[in-house]
């Protein structure tokens, strides 16, 4: 936390330099509160208030600096108890705490210039790829932080990263290049936490008569060797927003890698969680046809390591490529309102014995969304289901505009179907939460 | 005496109202002034909203609205500064100059981080919770000219100044349906051909919502409106614009209009 600073600093002492005009800097601050009631057997997930002071500041005619910071404190600390060390972040990257209720975290830091017509942004921050809702193919450049499963918005969970991001624009393209020099991956829940993953394609594989061991994550840390790149080059032709994805980076899942030995007790299996490198090349597209959006992205990766369940496999890792892609439709047709489908499938290009998942997986999305009284009150409804597990989610959630910096909202979180599931294994979270959110 | 001066009376009349019924332009031609008036080849301006419920509650936003001609392609882009919580969204508009072709329009919602392409074919629709619909706001006081039968219906005064009073008319049921209404009569000041006032019907006939445009003055020799209020007829709700920092003579950088710049903002 404390290099995040000096990283920082020094990187704005680099931009700012000595003829930067010093305007006053813009503050404001966004305060999150939100009450999360568990449906079975009521008691409080969370009661949890955070605060995400901003500053922005102008430090020439096109130099700008942003600062978003987070502090959150829960009365409960039930959803990561004991508040454990996210050991998957690098140490610039992660978060602090004082105590198991509170947590601070120096979310974004990043200076914007031009130089000609290309803009730089360096720091730490946010960088989202893709078209998709709820769903991510490519929107996989930052880790996410999964202390809710995917019940936060996206852009909570996503863990910034240090980056260096330049964008050029070619001809009609723009042209997004990245460098990540910042080994973190996705901060995966305890055993204790209370979304916890539990489903079996999560943990280590089962190797019958052999007593498993895990060994502490291997996570990469070195800034040149182990950091990730990208590539994006978007255009708006013929209609159509189009865009051509590659990132060459690390899984932000660890893959559990199966070593077998022998101990006092027989057999043993130890496995050493460990993030392999792969290459994810894809394109995302979208267009309007009268009351229609149609958008899209697909995405193939080089190396996908899976755990298998198949004794004769060394390692317990399958390796395969993956396809998958999201296609989306978004309706205008009623006023005031919107209706959005999405379909999200994944294949597994290698046929292997002992995946623990099917090798091809399907997704159903639906998005009603309405908003009355001039967009004061909306009212949505979410639905993701899994074709294969028929497991899923339901998210009902009504929101009032109070006033022009208070809106209240309250909602349902429904979860579905069997404990393999991806959406299932929290079958026993149902929740309903209650949240405000004020702006200054 | 008497019988000779009635007689010029009645000759004077008849030629005032046959000279005027001659100085009424007819309703097309009305259209094509108010769109041929000089609203430069870019401009940017800060919106300043107040969003007000029958029952008085108000509502405030600001935003900061530009818009360039790129040839006949004009392309318009709004980003919300307050309040907090809805600020930077990002609001982007290609409107094309093909007949029938659709505009194409992008929304920043940074909550997303996304930009998300929406659809175009529904202009009567309310402009991100105001009154102000999405085709009001591309259009920035001019007319859909193309769209509409035009009417001249007769000329009478209007504050301090004389309005031609014209009706526009969806082309057909289609176009009625993607504008909202089945009418629209302004009242249009033939000093700055800007419309001062506008009543729009439904395709029922009923009275939907009104507009009033007042505090026009010139800004680098362009007629602005800087006050623009926008009355829901049904609801109650209404909207008031107030327009200030105008600026006509500073290019604005193609490179504001794009995708890019909606994730970027104009802070």
């Amino acid at each position: 936390m404390r290099r995040g600073w000096i990283w920082g600093s020094a990187v704005v002492a680099l931009l700012a330099g000595p003829s930067a005009a010093m305007e006053p800097p813009e503050l404001s601050i966004l305060v999150d509160s939100e009450w999360a009631l568990g449906m079975r057997g009521p008691h409080s997930q969370k009661l949890e208030v955070v605060a995400q002071p901003e500053l922005h500041w102008a430090l020439g005619a096109d130099t700008r600096l942003t600062a978003i910071g987070r502090l959150r404190a829960d009365a409960f600390d039930r959803i990561l108890p004991g508040h454990p060390r996210a050991t998957e972040v690098s140490s610039f990257s992660r978060v602090g705490s004082a105590g198991d209720h509170v947590d601070f975290e120096l979310r974004e830091l990043f200076i914007e210039t031009q130089w000609g017509r290309t803009w730089l942004t360096l720091g730490k921050q946010q960088i989202v790829w893709g078209q998709a809702d709820g769903l991510k193919v490519l929107d996989v450049v930052n880790p996410q932080d999964f202390r809710e499963f995917i019940l936060d918005e996206f852009d909570d969970s996503r863990i910034p990263l240090w980056t260096v991001n330049a964008e050029v624009p070619i001809g009609a393209a723009n042209v997004q290049l990245l460098w990540l020099p910042d080994p973190s991956y996705h901060d995966l829940p305890e055993p204790d936490a209370t979304f916890a993953f539990t489903a079996p394609r999560f943990l280590p594989p089962q190797l019958p008569g052999h007593l498993p061991s895990l060994e502490q994550t291997n996570r990469p840390r070195r800034l040149l060797a182990d950091s990730d790149a990208g590539i994006r080059i978007a255009a708006f032709v013929g209609g159509f927003d189009l865009s051509v994805n590659y990132l060459y980076h690390r899984a932000d899942r660890p893959v559990f890698e199966g070593r077998r030995g022998s101990g006092p007790f027989g057999p043993t299996v130890t496995f050493t969680p460990r993030y392999r490198r792969t290459h994810l090349l894809g394109g995302t597209f979208s267009n309007a046809f009268g009351d229609l959006t149609l958008r899209g992205e697909v995405g193939w990766t080089s190396d996908r390591r899976l755990s298998v369940e198949d004794p004769s496999d060394t390692d317990l890792v399958g390796q395969t490529g993956e396809l998958a892609y999201v296609l989306g439709l978004d309706w205008f047709g009623f006023r005031d309102t919107l209706l959005s489908f999405q379909v999200f499938q994944s294949w597994l290009l290698r046929d292997e014995t002992g995946w623990l998942r099917d090798r091809l997986e399907s997704n159903l999305t639906f998005l009603v969304r309405r908003e009355f009284w001039n967009e004061r009150l909306r009212l949505e409804g979410i639905w993701l289901h899994n074709l294969n597990d028929g497991d899923g989610l339901l998210r009902p959630k009504l929101s009032f505009e109070l006033r022009d910096d208070l809106t209240l909202w309250a909602g349902l979180d429904i979860f579905y179907g069997r404990s393999r599931g991806v959406f299932g294994e929290f079958d026993g979270r149902d929740r309903a939460v209650l949240g405000m959110k004020w702006g200054w | 005496m008497v019988k000779r001066f009635a007689i010029a009376l009645l000759a004077a009349t008849a030629w005032a109202g046959t000279a005027g019924a001659e100085t009424l332009p007819d309703g097309a031609e009305v259209a094509r002034r108010i769109n041929a008036r000089d609203d430069g080849s870019s401009a940017q301006r800060t919106l300043e909203m107040e969003l007000i419920d029958k029952s008085g509650h108000t509502r405030k936003r600001s935003a900061r609205l530009l818009r360039r001609w790129f040839g006949k392609e004009k392309r318009l882009a709004l980003f919300y500064l307050s309040p907090a919580t809805i600020e930077d969204t990002a609001f982007l508009v290609h409107d094309f100059p093909e007949p029938g072709r659709d505009d194409a329009q992008w929304l920043y919602l940074p909550a997303l981080r996304k930009v998300r392409r929406i659809a175009a074919r529904d202009r009567g629709k309310d402009f991100l919770g105001t009154d102000m619909s999405y085709e009001d706001m591309k259009n920035e006081t001019k007319v859909s000219a193309g769209d509409h039968h035009w009417t001249t219906l007769r000329e009478e005064a209007c504050g301090d100044t004389s309005c031609l009073v014209v009706e526009a008319v969806p082309l057909d049921e289609d176009m009625a349906q993607a504008v909202g209404y089945g009418k629209v009569t302004y009242w249009v000041d033939r000093t700055t051909w800007i419309a001062r006032r506008a009543e729009y019907e439904d395709t029922a006939g009923r009275p939907k919502k009104s507009a009033q445009i007042s505090e026009i003055r010139q800004v680098d020799g362009i007629w602005t409106a800087h006050r623009i209020e926008v009355t829901n007829r049904k609801s109650g709700h209404r909207t008031v614009f107030h327009v200030s920092d105008v600026d006509y003579a500073t290019e604005i950088d193609a490179d504001l209009f794009t995708e890019r710049s909606l994730r970027r903002g104009v802070r």
